[in-house]
């Protein structure tokens, strides 16, 4: 029976390259995917190629994989698939291409999918009447328009799969889904029609469990970390997919766990309704799946089941919102607590005075509850004999300027504090605050495109 | 009765989307399930959380996975962008939920 094994080879702008390295050399897999875009990602893309028009996408997808295991990549016939196209899909195309020609890959395919992103057209959406409505807050859409940075809509997996049937050695996307980047050799290999709700279904879950690379083999592992084999090598998770069957494992002689209880963590990530997670391929249902243990670093999966698909499409709008300025003092004990607080005191009596006008503040106190906020134990227990605090003032404006005041009032602390206080992290800049409009677009207002372009 | 946290008998792992906060939260045993469901609605989290979560909350649960999901709206002081939190993408929402205290009956554990 026909098998096809995937990686998942980065879950994030920035992961490490080692296990999709390791996978090329070691994994028995015909196809690794790596994700680069988290939600702000392409934001943060945006405004690099607005400072300089050759940026915009994950170079590092070229410059710490390809150039690692490219070529044996190629070799073994293994495909990949990345959106580390960013916001600028031709400029990644054209670091491959280069990449290509330097080691001499004849005939080297590189299939790319364009049309996700549609700033341009948002003047001509509103003209047709589409409001943008924001589904966390209220707001209208014509207030930010000024301002948006990057609009991109979550694509499914047909233009990518149309770019693998056409041959592709590697296929480059912008905002696809992360888990269409996998469906999508699945559904080639398998032949699934774009309206086999079920075997989409399956194709999505292994893109979920293997999109956030190591969180799917131990990392981030809350039920049993301490006994995670090799977390400083760590492994990534591949899929494996018959007609019937659907396992979750990894490459030989690598660090990590495939077992129950670290495919469920990963399994309702970022998921909200179990019954109906909507992507622009399937609206899943895993309300009802089954996860076991069939080997060692093994596991089933079951009971997947989809649904037809929605009519629109998921927008990833980021404008700008304002600006803020995070700063910090340590103390040490005694009364490490104690100081940190009042000398937050004293530096927003000192704003006050100064007439800081800021749209909010935030402060809190690291190694107390800087994580868990209001959940944090604030006992007298708890904080009588610390042996160190971080106080960490936040301050968010619209206006930059109000946020640059408080920057000077805080290595004064030092010699004019509590006793003891150390100017810790530098001075603060002020950095600028992106937002996102959760929103979405009818699936006919794209363009959507494949593309092959031959070394 | 006994009073422990919900870290004792159960694991999970927070994600965001925007401002919207999901923990999901698996029994560390079978038998544990039921007691996690009596115990953890979302009525008793949101009491727990107070106005750290400004939205509402929704437990999904996941019978055949031995889990519940719990969606939080308006958790993460305006999302990965925007929040002036530490933790603005609420990594730490998991474990901040397993240290819940919850009640336990004599012969339950």
């Amino acid at each position: 029976m026909k098998k096809i094994a995937i990686g998942g080879g980065q879950g994030f702008w920035g992961d490490s390259p080692d296990a999709a390295i390791h996978m090329i050399r070691r994994g028995d897999i015909q196809y690794m995917a790596c994700d680069y875009l988290a939600e702000l990602t392409l934001s943060i893309m945006a405004k690099q190629q607005l400072k300089d028009p050759s940026k915009g996408f994950a170079p590092d997808f070229v410059t710490r994989i390809l150039k690692e295991v490219g070529k044996e990549a190629w070799d073994k016939k293994i495909k990949m698939l990345t959106n580390a196209g960013g916001m600028n899909i031709s400029g990644c195309v054209e670091a491959i291409r280069q990449w290509a020609e330097a080691e001499q890959l004849k005939g080297y395919k590189i299939g790319y999918v364009t049309g996700d992103s549609i700033k341009e057209k948002i003047p001509q959406l509103l003209k047709d009447g589409w409001t943008f409505p924001n589904f966390d807050y209220d707001g209208d859409f014509h207030e930010i328009v000024d301002k948006i940075y990057n609009c991109n809509a979550y694509i499914g997996h047909e233009a990518i799969e149309q770019c693998v049937a056409d041959g592709a050695d590697v296929v480059i996307t912008g905002r696809a889904a992360d888990s269409a980047l996998f469906l999508a050799p699945l559904a080639h290999e398998f032949g699934w029609a774009d309206d086999d709700w079920d075997n989409l279904a399956r194709g999505i879950m292994a893109g979920h469990l293997l999109e956030c690379g190591g969180q799917g083999s131990g990392g981030n592992y809350m039920y049993d970390w301490r006994n995670v084999p090799r977390m400083d090598e760590l492994g990534f998770p591949i899929a494996e997919l018959t007609e019937d069957t659907f396992e979750i494992t990894k490459a030989p002689d690598c660090g990590g766990v495939i077992c129950e209880q670290s495919c469920k963590e990963q399994f309702l990530y970022e998921v909200h309704d179990p019954a109906n997670y909507i992507t622009p391929d399937v609206n899943v249902d895993i309300s009802q799946a089954t996860i076991t243990q069939v080997g060692p670093d093994r596991v089933r999966i079951g009971n997947i089941h989809g649904k037809k698909r929605p009519d629109t499409l998921k927008l990833c709008v980021g404008y700008h919102k304002g600006w803020k300025t995070v700063s910090m003092l340590s103390f040490a004990w005694p009364d490490a607590y104690e100081k940190a607080k009042y000398c937050g005191e004293v530096i927003m009596k000192k704003m006050a005075r100064l007439g800081m006008k800021a749209d909010d503040v935030h402060i809190s106190y690291i190694g107390v509850n800087s994580l868990h906020l209001g959940v944090a134990d604030m006992s007298e227990e708890a904080l009588k004999n610390l042996n160190e605090c971080v106080l960490r003032i936040a301050v968010f404006s619209e206006d930059k300027s109000e946020c640059a005041k408080i920057i000077p009032e805080i290595s004064p602390m030092q010699l004019n504090g509590p006793p003891g206080a150390s100017f810790f992290g530098g001075r603060a800049h002020v950095q600028e605050v992106m937002a996102l409009w959760p929103t979405t677009i009818p699936r006919d207002a794209l363009d959507i495109q494949s593309h092959i372009l031959e070394v | 009765m006994a009073e422990i946290y919900l870290n004792d008998i159960a694991h999970g792992r927070s994600g965001d989307k925007g401002d919207t906060s999901n923990v999901c939260v698996y029994a560390r045993k079978p038998e544990y399930y039921d007691i996690i469901k009596r115990e953890v609605t979302p009525e008793a989290l949101h009491a727990f959380f107070g106005d750290m979560v400004k939205g509402e909350i929704i437990r999904y649960e996941v019978p055949s996975l031995g889990g519940f999901n719990f969606v939080m709206k308006h958790a993460l002081g305006g999302g990965a962008t925007m929040s002036l939190r530490l933790d603005s993408l609420g990594k730490s929402m998991g474990s901040a939920v397993m240290r819940m205290k919850i009640h336990v009956e004599d012969g339950e554990l």
